[in-house]
């Protein structure tokens, strides 16, 4: 009997060691997290808007108010820029890493001119952006990538009807790519 | 002579089944620590930061949404109603009061899965802070049922459970703990059934 509670303890002692190791382990392992899913889109260097049904990624519009697009990206080949500008009541960017941590957020009030401008690097390659002259550069917003891979997000709002082709309009002309310093 | 390997096979099974039942458990029924919780309604502001504890990236990671970032807004759910009971399609619900300071908000309804309900195109499902009708004193009020209402309504057509989603977009909350001080709309019954 008392090997039988012996055995059911080493159990217990597992049963613990298993579940820490599950929930440590899953954002490692997982392929359906928001990085893999963007990366499922094929969609590389450019904006993918979402639609309202789950596309086959799984990813989806889900606010009926927001229009949501989505870029993977990488600067290690370089640094990438977004940008954006367009007539919509209220719009945000976010920058995400590969583990799906926020790196960077802001929203139209927060911009330069209601505009995004935003030049994600390695802090490498941002010494080397620093060195160019201002007008390179213009009111871009330097971010710091330490994982080179992420992925960003741009939500236009559109609060009424007539409002869905301004916000379309945004995300269409919404670009998110290798930016290349003109010598 | 069965007994070393009974042991053996009664020490692993315990192991793995309550290991992996009571991770996969742990993930369905919280979204980590770090909630706020105003009423009824929850929200996780760190939850897609790099601080967020092993719990809640293990569940956005299985999740896979896009979540907000901080200075995008800030998402509450509510799945029950002011006295505690869950939210129910076949009832009326009235939300009433101020909602915390943000440049817009949204609301709309899910069912447990997170899939945004939908109605035919002429019955309004959400809101947002620009059509919503405000009272002089900027109160709210959202009379949520099957039947129409004069006012800002929300039509209820399915059936079963769901959850209301407020998400409040460039909220200078989001970021700090003060939230806490900060009121949202009750969420009250009205009625069920025929009642309703």
């Amino acid at each position: 009997m008392r090997s039988v509670a012996y055995a059911i303890l080493i159990g217990l002692i597992g049963a613990a060691m298993l579940h820490i190791v599950l929930v440590l382990g899953l954002p490692r392992f997982s392929a359906e997290d928001a990085y893999s899913r963007v990366l499922g889109l094929f969609e590389m260097d450019s904006f993918f808007r979402l639609t309202r049904a789950p596309g086959t990624t799984g990813l989806s519009d889900d606010d009926p108010f927001l229009r949501v697009a989505v870029c993977g990206f990488s600067v290690a080949g370089g640094p990438v820029r977004f940008s954006a500008g367009g007539d919509v009541p209220f719009w945000s960017f976010a920058v995400y890493d590969s583990t799906s941590n926020e790196v960077f957020s802001m929203n139209d009030a927060t911009a330069v001119q209601r505009k995004l401008d935003v030049i994600a690097a390695t802090p490498r390659q941002l010494t080397e952006l620093r060195k160019l002259p201002s007008d390179a550069l213009g009111a871009a917003i330097l971010v710091e990538m330490r994982d080179p891979e992420g992925y960003a997000v741009v939500r236009a709002m559109a609060p009424t009807q007539s409002f869905e082709e301004s916000a379309r309009d945004f995300l269409a002309k919404a670009s998110c790519e290798t930016f290349r310093a003109e010598n | 002579m069965f007994r070393v390997p009974f042991l053996v096979a009664l020490a692993l099974s315990v192991a793995f089944g309550l290991g992996i039942a009571s991770a996969v458990q742990a993930l369905k029924t919280t979204v980590g620590f770090g909630v706020i919780a105003l009423g009824p309604w929850t929200a996780f502001p760190n939850a897609q930061t790099a601080s967020a504890d092993p719990y809640a990236r293990a569940h956005r990671a299985r999740q896979g949404r896009l979540l907000y970032g901080g200075a995008e807004g800030l998402q509450f759910i509510a799945s029950v109603d002011s006295a505690g009971a869950p939210l129910e399609a076949a009832c009326a619900y009235e939300i009433a009061g101020q909602t915390p300071v943000a440049r817009f908000w949204t609301l709309y309804m899910t069912d447990l899965q997170d899939r945004t309900l939908t109605a035919a195109p002429e019955l309004p499902t959400a809101l947002n802070s620009w059509t919503a009708l405000h009272e002089g004193d900027g109160v709210i009020h959202i009379r949520l049922s099957a039947a129409a209402q004069p006012g800002n309504w929300l039509a209820l057509t399915a059936a079963g459970p769901f959850r209301l989603v407020l998400t409040l977009l460039d909220t200078p909350t989001a970021g700090s703990s003060g939230l806490i001080d900060l009121g949202m709309p009750a969420i009250r019954k009205l009625g069920c059934g025929s009642h309703a």
